[in-house]
């Protein structure tokens, strides 16, 4: 028992070493977001990683500063709002209808080829939302290619840089 | 009619929108100060007109890994978008001539993210958003009837910034900045209401597409950037945003967005894709972003701070206005007879209700004499079956124009015929300090005159600053022609026991001089602060009126002077008084009638016992140039003041003092005086000297009259503006 309780602090050490020193290595992918024509208020885009079980891994990019909102976004808010880490470095203008932003997300190198998606959805005040607008199946390939929407999003382009 | 249709609805849509208003005046008051303070930051780039953007979008391109946007702010701040090496995006600001970064640009602050939102929807999501876009609507509306109650109450568009004729501090102020503000406050919020219409589809969409032959871009020749021919003639002051090519896609072009259109670029050959112009409704949506918020324009933006600022204080005074209407209406101002059995029929024109009260004055005390009396508004002119007498009490609107309660009276007088022949009487309530004094009192007359069954049994009567004793002499002067004894009577509005009363000790109370005058000497037995020009209250045992003295200040005791009358209840009750005796009283603040602390000159004009607040003021002068004109019958009636006059000219207080005495020497009234010093007298005028003038009503109609004349020959000054420039300060009595 007492040699497992010394064991702790080394323990705490070494698994304190290992985080900080092995940081995730990540690729960085331009994505250019295009919304279809609609009027009304900007989108709220949340880019989110989504793992192979279908569940929320980590949020890459979310377009719209303004929290209040963010509860509106439901399948995310679940996921992100129990904790509510701190985004202010992923966080950016939302775009309103007919307009186009490109964002830069830094995508887990081995998340790519390993059945991770990434998940586009989107929620504008009193019109709709959607919680797949646009989701694929992250590969090398497809970080390359243009996917379209099925909400507010006409298509969503990537490209590794 | 049409006027209170306008008074109405500013009155209603303003109280109806009010909280709302209030606080979306406050949060924009907050905002307006972003634009300003981001001004601050000098990041503002000139001489944008000279650099073409093929320089900078090639010299951006070489500098950092990839370059997604570039933009240039309304306060020509040059952002761009870049990726540095490490693959971290980063924005910031440049200087477009080097190239070199100036700063990064950061995230707006939350305190302002705040602001906004809650001015936009009062953090009830699009509820709220409902709420401040009708708002603004209304606000644009009350603007609207605002400008148009401004303009008939100036007398027309040109007069707009002419003279105001209000005197009390919140309709003066409403004015005043109505006339600066007005617009800025239509122009915020109608671009408020287009925003607010804009998020709600309630404006044509509009939305630019571009379209190009597919497949057409394949094959091209590149050429060198700097040749481009779509973008060499480009400078960056025409930019409002260059979105680089997503990727070497030869379909990833430049999107360039100018003032006015949207232009397409080849990336390779530079050739123009498509161009196409903004539709007017993204025009008008960009301008009204840009003049509702203020952003990129300092100037532009203290304005508007300073304009819904000024929205806190419409609210503040039309309230307090209403308020004070209200609280007047609340006396109901009724006679118990029927139009068609009063003997005395009494019309009124009052614009603010206060000439109504002096009307029920009138008619109560015909009442108390058992007489049949119908008091009504002009507007209610109708025919009238056992009438003798008709009365008419009006004030004068504007520039001459009837007033709220008399807009109908002339033409249903013109329709109207009378059943039997009156007499009558018009008096008019106005200020001799207007050139339009009384005038729609004369149109009345003049109308009066020209009717057979009309007989004016009195020429017009005008009355001055609603001065209750000139009143009461034409009261006793009509009663005298029809034997009736007039006694007006008081309401309960005169009769002051508001105020607190002090326990005065008696000083010293001279003998009584050969004009019935004498000096009395109090001190206030508690501390209480007055000032000379205040007045003192005394009501005599018996009596339900209090009478008035102005208060002199020598050696922090008051000093009065006070004219016995033979009949004068007070006058005589105080000067019975002893010395060591005790009396009460009250102090009452007049700070019209204050010395004015930073006037060069001061010209003090006075007759019998109105000098007394100017000694007080004299001995308290520090610098100032006092010249003193005094009226009285004799040499002699001046002995009780003689000392405090020779100690204020030994001690070189007062710079000249004149007498003129009706019943001697050359038998002239203090006018005559100003007479002989016009030149003095339009010079120091000219140069800010104050005139003050206490004493008699009759004296100060001769003044008034006087100065009015000499400034009409040699000035370009009125009376008006003496007024209005605080020149002129009257306690007449």
């Amino acid at each position: 028992m007492k040699s497992l309780l010394k064991f702790i602090p080394i323990a705490t050490l070494v698994f304190l070493g290992i985080v900080a020193f092995n940081k995730v290595e990540t690729t960085p992918v331009k994505c250019m977001v295009q919304l279809i024509n609609y009027s009304g208020e900007g989108a709220y885009i949340i880019t989110s990683l989504i793992n192979p079980e279908g569940k929320y891994e980590k949020t890459l990019y979310v377009q719209g500063e303004d929290s209040e909102w963010y509860s509106d976004i439901p399948e995310w808010w679940k996921f992100y709002g129990k904790y509510r880490p701190n985004i202010d470095a992923i966080t950016g203008e939302t775009i309103a209808g007919g307009e186009r932003s490109i964002i830069l997300l830094q995508i887990p190198t081995e998340k790519i080829d390993a059945g991770y998606s990434i998940r586009f959805e989107t929620s504008v005040e009193d019109k709709a939302y959607h919680k797949q607008d646009v989701q694929f199946e992250l590969t090398s390939e497809s970080i390359k290619s243009k996917v379209e929407g099925n909400g507010f999003i006409r298509y969503v382009r990537m490209m590794p840089q | 009619m049409i006027r209170s249709i306008w008074r109405y609805s500013h009155l209603i849509l303003a109280v109806s929108s009010s909280i709302f208003l209030l606080l979306a005046a406050v949060t924009g008051t907050i905002l307006a100060v972003e634009p300003v303070s981001n001004a601050t930051k000098d990041y503002s780039i000139e001489g944008l007109n000279e650099i073409s953007i093929t320089q900078t979008i090639s010299g951006l391109k070489s500098k950092y890994m990839e370059v997604l946007e570039l933009e240039i702010t309304p306060s020509n701040y040059v952002v761009a978008s870049i990726l540095t090496e490490d693959f971290e995006s980063k924005t910031i600001y440049i200087d477009p001539n080097d190239l070199s970064e100036l700063g990064t640009v950061e995230d707006r602050a939350t305190f302002f993210n705040f602001m906004t939102n809650f001015h936009r929807s009062l953090f009830l999501k699009s509820t709220g958003r409902i709420f401040v876009g009708i708002v603004s609507f209304l606000l644009c509306l009350i603007a609207i009837t605002g400008l148009i109650l401004l303009i008939k109450r100036q007398g027309g568009w040109l007069k707009l910034f002419g003279k105001i004729k209000e005197r009390n501090f919140e309709q003066r102020y409403h004015v005043i900045l109505g006339r600066w503000f007005l617009m800025p406050i239509i122009i915020i919020s109608a671009t408020g209401v287009f925003l607010s219409a804009e998020k709600f589809e309630l404006t044509p969409s509009y939305s630019i597409q571009h379209t190009w032959k597919e497949n057409n871009y394949d094959e091209f020749e590149a050429a060198e950037l700097s040749d481009f021919p779509g973008l060499k003639k480009i400078h960056l002051n025409e930019v409002r945003k260059i979105v680089f090519p997503f990727s070497e896609d030869p379909e990833d072009f430049y999107q360039i967005q100018l003032a006015n259109r949207e232009i397409l670029i080849h990336q390779f050959t530079g050739e123009i894709v498509s161009e196409q112009k903004y539709p007017f409704v993204q025009l008008a949506s960009m301008l009204s972003m840009q003049l509702h918020t203020g952003e990129g324009n300092p100037i532009w933006a203290i304005i508007l701070f300073i304009s819904s600022g000024s929205i806190l204080f419409f609210m503040y005074s039309g309230f307090a206005m209403t308020l004070k209407s209200l609280v007047k209406k609340k006396p109901k101002l009724t006679t118990t007879a029927d139009k068609d059995e009063a003997e005395y029929i009494i019309l009124v024109g009052s614009e603010t209700g206060k000439t109504f009260d002096f009307a029920y004055r009138f008619s109560k005390s015909l009442e108390s004499h058992d007489k049949l009396v119908h008091l009504s508004s002009l507007n209610e002119y109708s025919t009238y079956n056992n009438a003798k007498h008709i009365i008419i009490f009006t004030a004068t609107y504007g520039d001459g124009d009837a007033p709220a309660s008399a807009t109908k009276f002339l033409k249903k007088f013109k329709q109207v015929e009378p059943k039997n022949p009156v007499d009558c009487t018009v008096v008019g309530f106005g200020s001799m300090l207007y050139p339009n004094y009384c005038s729609y009192a004369e149109d009345i007359q003049k109308e009066l005159k020209a009717h057979s069954s009309f007989k004016s049994i009195m020429e017009l009567t005008k009355i001055n600053e609603q001065s209750f004793e000139q009143f009461r002499g034409w009261a006793n002067n009509w009663g005298a022609k029809n034997n009736i004894p007039v006694h007006l009577v008081l309401l309960d509005s005169d009769i002051i026991s508001r105020k607190r009363t002090v326990k005065f000790k008696v000083l010293d109370i001279s003998e009584v001089n050969i004009d019935n005058t004498f000096l009395l000497k109090l001190k206030p037995h508690k501390h209480t602060k007055f000032k000379s020009g205040d007045l003192i209250g005394f009501t005599p045992p018996n009596a339900r009126r209090e009478r008035l003295y102005s208060i002199a200040k020598i050696d922090g005791s008051i000093l009065l002077s006070i004219k016995k009358h033979e009949f004068g209840k007070c006058s005589n009750y105080l000067g019975l008084l002893k010395k060591g005796q005790i009396i009460d009283g009250t102090i009452e603040k007049n700070t019209k009638f204050h010395f004015p602390s930073k006037a060069p000159t001061v010209i003090m004009i006075s007759n019998g016992t109105g000098i007394a607040p100017f000694l007080g003021m004299i001995q308290n002068n520090k610098n100032t140039s006092i010249h003193l004109f005094w009226g009285g019958r004799s040499a002699q009636s001046f002995n009780i003041y003689n000392s405090y006059a020779k100690d204020a000219l030994t001690k070189k207080k007062i710079e000249s003092f004149e007498n003129a005495f009706s019943r001697e020497g050359e038998q002239i009234y203090v006018q005559d005086l100003l007479l002989k010093n016009r030149e003095f007298l339009v010079n120091a005028i000219e140069n800010g000297a104050v005139i003050m003038i206490c004493g008699s009503i009759n004296m100060q109609n001769g003044v008034i009259k006087v100065i009015d004349n000499i400034l009409e020959e040699t000035s370009n000054l009125t009376l008006g503006d003496l007024d209005l420039n605080k020149q002129l300060k009257i306690d007449c009595y």
